[in-house]
């Protein structure tokens, strides 16, 4: 595979929107914390989480677009998603560094934040999706270090990275099973299973192109915070509606990250080849189409059978959680479903794209109905009557802002950086 | 040891002398109220806030003998044995702590509130005002009945041994105990205190609903109520089950561990064998070309 920087100028009228919404955004950002959480946003006791909690959830089920294609591209080495290796986790990169402004703009206390490195919580979701997010994201910087050293011919910091990376790899994987299970001799064992995976594994870069380890803690991390991002809302049977409350709700949300992020990166090389004016890649998408039918099918059978067998499905079809659990399964499960059925409706091209809009749209609403729409809030004790959030200015403005920053980045990566393959490869 | 309180509502009398003495105790300011500003008429705050961690509610009910009474509640965090913020917070700035009382410390604390959003009884508040928003809840005045200041002279008297004790046992109590004049509120162990609350019920069961509220709730709490009407009545949450709330995330969170291990080890596999059939395939194709 040989990549090309794109040859488009750096400064143009769509870079000047983004840097102006950008702006705005910074100015927000500066706001929050001028005047408080209280002051600038529309959170209170009975809405503590809001926009900005929704849209980490959003995008980093997106973001997990960069494990799904690694693994797909690496793992189960499948060469004709090749083209998509590196602006996937370019992508990534960007995503989840930015969830982590807004979180910082989110957290009350965000100086605290290296409380987290001190204390040991024994069973809490969010340590876990902390400390698992921050891990994969030095991951997701190694798994894009060699695009730099190719940039800038830095040969002898290739090989330094090719020997050293794995063994980074393996210490951070022990470190993390330590984090977890509080137990040296876990953490011991994770450390030989996974020195016994990179020595197993030691010839991938010749063969790959990356340490093959690599690829595997970026899965495995991302296995466990997408998870664990349902796992949050376990401790919430009392509020959340049992049409999307499920003591299986971990594994809905991996399985639903794994939808999300193959549509995602469908439609990020949909974007690629439309606004860098490059050749589209409809054979390639089309085999990807596949695959995500595939996700697809997996996930909504698991999602429909498990309302199903807990005897909820009656709820489906009373009131306005029903109706947002019938959009929910129908618009982003079943139509794409249906859509990406055959060889044939896969060949034709807006439809192929309309499934993964749809299969990507139907992860975002559950994100919405889990954290916000399907919540039955019993507001603060003594409890009574709860009026309706609606997301003040500051929260869109910084939501806007980063989803602007990432577009901004994105581009400013592939006009700097060898990530997109060379065009007359990938035709 | 299991440190609770046990709340006659019964014997409330509604005087608030509780939510003062908890704003005393624990130097709150002000807020602007008014009797019926809000729901609740003469309930006065209307509920919880960063600025009033105890409030009494008013309820004006029919009670068994078809008379209209008021009957108070006085409404506080519950003090799960297994709590839902507790096992929420990612600092372990909210504590269990062995003597039973959920205490919180803001030094840990990042201001994510995953705890106000995980409690089923709607506890735990932000002072959404503040530049640096802190967590604010009911300690069961933790510092107080844990203290061990003990004055050997008081009023320049030397002290007996049972004056000390006395003089002890007094002042370990929290704040609203301490100032509860009808005996509405009782402090103690409270597996006693549960003995207790059932003697009662059992003494005058025309007086009591058969239903210690507390007892099971949530996996039970250190906080216990009794009450003469059911507790719906007075605003209780009666669709919480008796499962402790860390149940379900605690096994998903102790599966982590292994899954890492797991996971890790199945990719490789994968990986090695895909290498091992392009390998047998790639010495076929070499095989035919001889």
């Amino acid at each position: 595979m040989h990549y090309e920087i794109v040859k488009k100028d750096l400064f143009t009228r769509k870079v000047a929107t983004l840097m102006a919404l950008m702006a705005i955004g910074a100015f927000a950002f500066l706001a929050r914390f001028a005047f408080g959480l209280g002051a600038t946003t529309n959170l209170s006791d009975n809405y503590p989480w809001g926009l900005w909690i929704v849209f980490d959830l959003v995008w980093i089920a997106l973001a997990g677009g960069a494990f799904v294609t690694a693994g797909i591209v690496y793992v189960f080495m499948a060469e004709d998603f090749h083209p998509l290796a590196r602006p996937a986790v370019w992508m990534g990169l960007l995503s989840y560094s930015f969830v982590m402004v807004t979180l910082l703009a989110d957290l009350g206390l965000p100086w605290h934040f290296w409380q987290l490195g001190v204390q040991r919580p024994e069973h809490s979701a969010m340590y876990e999706v902390s400390w698992c997010i921050a891990l994969y994201v030095t991951v997701l910087g190694l798994e894009f270090a060699p695009t730099v050293f190719e940039r800038f011919g830095w040969d002898k910091l290739r090989d330094l990275w090719r020997d050293l990376s794995p063994i980074y790899t393996v210490l951070a994987l022990a470190f993390f099973v330590f984090l977890m299970s509080h137990q040296i001799w876990m953490a011991g064992l994770a450390l030989v299973v996974f020195a016994v995976v990179a020595f197993l594994t030691r010839d991938s870069f010749k063969r790959i192109g990356v340490p093959v380890i690599l690829i595997v803690a970026a899965v495995t991390f991302s296995t466990m915070h997408q998870s664990s991002l349902g796992s949050l809302f376990l401790l919430m049977p009392d509020k959340l509606s049992h049409l999307w409350w499920s003591p299986i709700m971990s594994l809905l949300f991996f399985l639903s990250a794994v939808v999300s992020g193959i549509a995602l990166v469908m439609l990020m090389d949909l974007m690629v080849s439309y606004f860098f004016d490059r050749p589209f890649h409809w054979a390639m998408l089309g085999k990807m189409g596949q695959v995500l039918a595939g996700a697809l099918g997996v996930y909504y059978t698991l999602r429909i059978a498990d309302v199903i067998i807990r005897g909820e499905i009656g709820l489906a079809f009373s009131g306005r959680d029903g109706a947002q659990f019938l959009i929910e399964i129908i618009a982003g499960g079943i139509i794409p479903l249906v859509l990406l059925s055959t060889q044939k409706l896969r060949g034709n091209k807006s439809l192929l794209a309309l499934s993964a809009v749809l299969a990507l749209g139907g992860v975002i609403f559950n994100r919405l109905n889990v954290v916000l729409l399907g919540m039955n809030l019993p507001g603060t004790l003594p409890g009574g009557s709860v009026s309706t959030y609606y997301p003040s200015m500051i929260e869109w403005a910084i939501v806007i802002s980063l989803i602007a920053a990432l577009f901004f980045f994105f581009g400013l990566g592939v006009k700097l950086l060898p990530i997109l393959p060379k065009a007359e490869e990938s035709r | 040891m299991s440190l609770a309180t046990l709340i006659d509502t019964t014997r409330c009398i509604g005087c608030r002398a509780c939510q003062v003495a908890c704003k005393a105790a624990h130097d709150l300011p002000a807020e602007k109220t008014g009797f019926f500003a809000k729901e609740g008429g003469y309930q006065n705050p209307p509920a919880l806030s960063a600025k009033n961690l105890c409030v009494v509610t008013f309820n004006e009910l029919e009670a068994n003998d078809g008379e209209v009474k008021w009957i108070f509640a006085k409404r506080q965090c519950m003090h799960c044995n297994e709590p839902a913020c507790v096992s929420a917070c990612p600092v372990t700035a909210l504590h269990k702590t062995p003597e039973g009382p959920v205490t919180y410390d803001s030094k840990k604390c990042m201001g994510c509130r995953y705890c106000v959003w995980a409690c089923p009884f709607g506890v735990p508040t932000a002072d959404w005002d503040s530049l640096a928003p802190k967590i604010h809840k009911c300690t069961l005045c933790h510092e107080r009945i844990t203290a061990t200041v003990t004055p050997q002279e008081l009023n320049g008297k030397l002290q007996t041994k049972e004056e000390q004790n006395s003089f002890t046992e007094s002042q370990h109590l929290p704040a609203c105990v301490k100032a509860c004049p009808s005996g509405a509120l009782k402090f103690g162990e409270r597996d006693q205190l549960l003995a207790q609350a059932r003697e009662r019920i059992k003494a005058s069961p025309g007086k009591y609903v058969s239903h210690i509220y507390g007892e099971k709730e949530a996996g039970g709490t250190a906080h216990l109520y009794l009450a003469s009407v059911p507790f719906e009545k007075l605003g209780f949450r009666m669709d919480l089950g008796e499962r402790s709330y860390p149940y379900y995330s605690k096994i998903a969170l102790e599966a982590v561990s292994p899954a890492v291990m797991g996971l890790g080890g199945l990719l490789t596999a994968v990986y090695l064998l895909k290498q091992r059939k392009d390998k047998v395939s790639a010495s076929e194709e070499q095989g035919n070309k001889e």
